[in-house]
């Protein structure tokens, strides 16, 4: 088992992610396991305040639960991909709900990737740090 | 019912009993509607014409005589009830069609008008009664797949818990963990693992039940996918000190199967072996071509465990079997396992079966269709015998813009070869299934019967539909190219088969050249 993952921006300001979920404990396990690869974190509970986030931190990634209160995965998703300064920010979803039926629903609300709970850790770190490379590459706005 | 008449279709030839019924129906409480002919292809064609409430039918008419009446009745109108106008003959042939969805049968001598109106409206109210119960089934397997997704889902949340906090202790991010708690912690991850793919087949099973899983096919070296396979069972036939050996046949055959869904079946029956094998033992993969059938490849995998009772065999791919002798601590899952298996053999047209004898092992086997390219091109590039003049091979490569590739990309994938299938003309071209397991660049290649010249138009409309698909238009490249498949001049003197052949292996080159050639495509011996 491999614990950690270079994080893409280690030598540099270090990338923050907003981790976006309704069940406390599973944000603070995510909390722990990214902190330890070097990001940063913000966190969300509902819909509302996940966007309410993003807008006030504007974090380098978002890792997004579909079931939530106060607006569902997907509403999220929308909004961002409507705002000029977030439709950048990848977007991982992370969610118990089925992939035949949300997977492609996912990608086409503008979602990066998608990952069934439960997710193998070391799968889910590769695809951060692949994300936040190729946005840094596209838009050069990353920690720098 | 808004409208109370009942509308007839009496499909009778004789004018004195069709008058007779006719009466008989006008005689009746009822309001009635009677269309008549007398052959049963006017009969069919007026069932496609308007849905009756009922069909009064002969059985022996011009075009049509005993069973084959009205079984071809049944097949055009499923729905429609169907009372027989039999004669004193052929009763008894009347008997065996009310068991085969016929609802009644009057004879004829005996008809009364109220025996006749009794007999429609039980027809019809029969039929509704079955209509409902098939309705009310269908309610039922979708509301317990509906119930298991619901239940996947809730289970899988907790899940996710324990398997993160698990993990974060095991790998030392809760503080130093002494080797002993580290081996207990592994083992909770272990049995959170057997959880998961519980939880997994339960849905699987469920999909495989209703019809609803997905098959893509594509041209894949079994080798390559039987090697991942034990790759990625070998540390637990290690840990259980169980020796896992392949043996291939040296002509390796290529197959026309979906490769994550035969992954899944070889992991299962590898995963199964090893579990039922003690230490020491072994665990043999076998792949070679069928003997029996050549158009099948042939899998096979040997444990030396205590094998299958003779009783247990026709049942061990039914849903939830489980082997009731499991003593040796074994937790044998939900039995989803094989059933799955059994399910995604079948979807590829295959085979599985398994035999035993108890005390000396098991050996489960199954079959794949082989991929032929011939096989694949004879309809397209023969045309009345002839082999056509002139093949074009089309190369098509998408390549995501970014890694990982943003979306989904395997989607993108799969609509570009939907629409690809839409730019060629099916009945001489052909779009090849794609190659490999789907990797980040995906190359389709078509074979078309024109000339190089002509190809042009197929390229271009083949750029103007792939540019526009979403997926590519935002995440990726499209590369379109073609070249003239140019064959030996000595062609005019052979067989059909062997012109065939020659154009297959002259493609099979090419498409190796193209690939910068891993796999040998010509291994299949066509």
């Amino acid at each position: 088992m491999s614990t950690e993952h270079k994080n893409a921006g280690q030598n540099m300001t270090r990338a923050k992610i907003l981790i976006v979920d309704d069940d406390p404990d599973l944000r603070k396990a995510l909390k722990l396991r990214l902190r330890a690869n070097h990001y940063d974190t913000v966190h969300a509970c509902d819909g509302y305040s996940a966007i309410a986030m993003a807008q006030k931190e504007h974090p380098h990634l978002i890792i997004l639960d579909l079931g939530l209160p106060a607006g569902d995965g997907y509403v999220v998703l929308e909004r961002l991909q409507d705002s000029d300064a977030l439709s950048s920010i990848p977007v991982i979803v992370l969610t118990a709900r089925d992939p035949q039926t949300n997977e492609e629903r996912s990608f086409q609300s503008g979602a990066t990737a998608f990952f069934q709970k439960p997710v193998d850790n070391n799968e889910l770190l590769e695809v951060i740090q692949a994300s936040l490379q190729a946005t840094s590459a596209r838009a050069n706005r990353l920690p720098s | 019912m808004s409208d109370p008449t009942t509308h007839v279709l009496l499909i009778e030839d004789n004018p004195g009993d069709a008058d007779l019924v006719r009466l008989r129906l006008v005689q009746g409480k009822t309001p009635v509607e009677v269309d008549c002919v007398n052959r049963l292809a006017d009969g069919l064609t007026a069932l496609t014409a308007k849905t009756p409430s009922v069909v009064l039918l002969d059985l022996n008419l011009p075009d049509s005589h005993g069973s084959e009446t009205f079984r071809k009745v049944l097949e055009k109108a499923p729905g429609v009830p169907v009372v027989i106008l039999s004669g004193q003959e052929d009763e008894a042939l009347a008997i065996k069609a009310m068991h085969q969805g016929v609802q009644d049968y009057l004879v004829k001598g005996d008809i009364t008008s109220k025996h006749l109106e009794r007999a429609m409206r039980y027809a019809v109210e029969r039929q509704a009664l079955l209509r409902s119960l098939e309705m009310s089934r269908k309610q039922q397997l979708e509301f317990k797949n509906q119930f298991l997704s619901h239940v996947s889902h809730e289970l899988r949340t907790p899940l996710t818990c324990i398997h993160q906090y698990v993990t974060l202790m095991a790998d030392g991010l809760a503080g130093p963990v002494s080797p002993e708690q580290h081996d207990h912690l592994r083992t909770v991850l272990k049995s959170v693992n057997q959880l998961h793919a519980m939880i997994r087949d339960l849905l699987e099973a469920a999909r495989a039940e209703a019809g609803k899983i997905r098959v893509e096919r594509r041209c894949i070296a079994l080798v390559d996918l039987i090697e991942h396979a034990v790759a990625m069972l070998q540390p637990l036939a290690q840990e259980k000190r169980v020796g896992l050996e392949m043996g291939m046949d040296t002509r390796v055959p290529l197959v026309l199967a979906d490769p994550d869904r035969i992954l899944e079946v070889l992991v299962n029956l590898i995963d199964n072996a090893i579990k039922f094998t003690p230490p020491d033992g072994s665990v043999m993969v076998k792949a070679c071509l069928a003997e029996a059938d050549t158009e099948f490849a042939y899998v096979s995998v040997t444990d030396t465990g205590r094998g299958i009772s003779p009783e247990a065999i026709p049942l061990i791919f039914e849903r939830l079997y489980q082997d009731p002798n499991t003593s040796d601590g074994n937790r044998s899952g939900l039995g989803l396992g094989l059933y799955i298996a059994k399910e995604l053999v079948n979807l590829h047209g295959g085979r599985i079966w398994v035999a035993s004898q108890p005390g000396s092992g098991a050996t489960f086997s199954f079959t794949l269709p082989l991929y032929s390219l011939a096989k694949l091109l004879t309809p397209v590039i023969v045309h009345n015998g002839q082999l056509r003049d002139n093949f074009i091979l089309v190369r098509v490569t998408l390549t995501p813009f970014s890694r990982p590739p943003r979306g989904n990309w395997r989607d993108t994938c799969r609509r570009c070869l939907e629409l690809l299938e839409r730019c060629v003309y099916i009945d001489k071209d052909l779009v090849l299934p794609a190659m490999g397991t789907a990797g980040p660049a995906e190359t389709f290649f078509v074979v078309a019967s024109t000339d190089l010249e002509r190809s042009n138009i197929m390229m271009n409309r083949i750029r103007g539909q792939l540019e526009a698909c979403p997926g590519l238009k935002d995440g990726g490249t499209l590369q379109v190219n073609a070249e003239a498949v140019v064959l030996p001049s000595s062609q005019k003197a052979r067989s059909g088969a062997e012109q065939v052949r020659e154009v297959a292996d002259r493609v099979t080159e090419m498409i190796m050249a193209n690939l910068g050639c891993k796999q040998n495509f010509t291994a299949n011996g066509d």
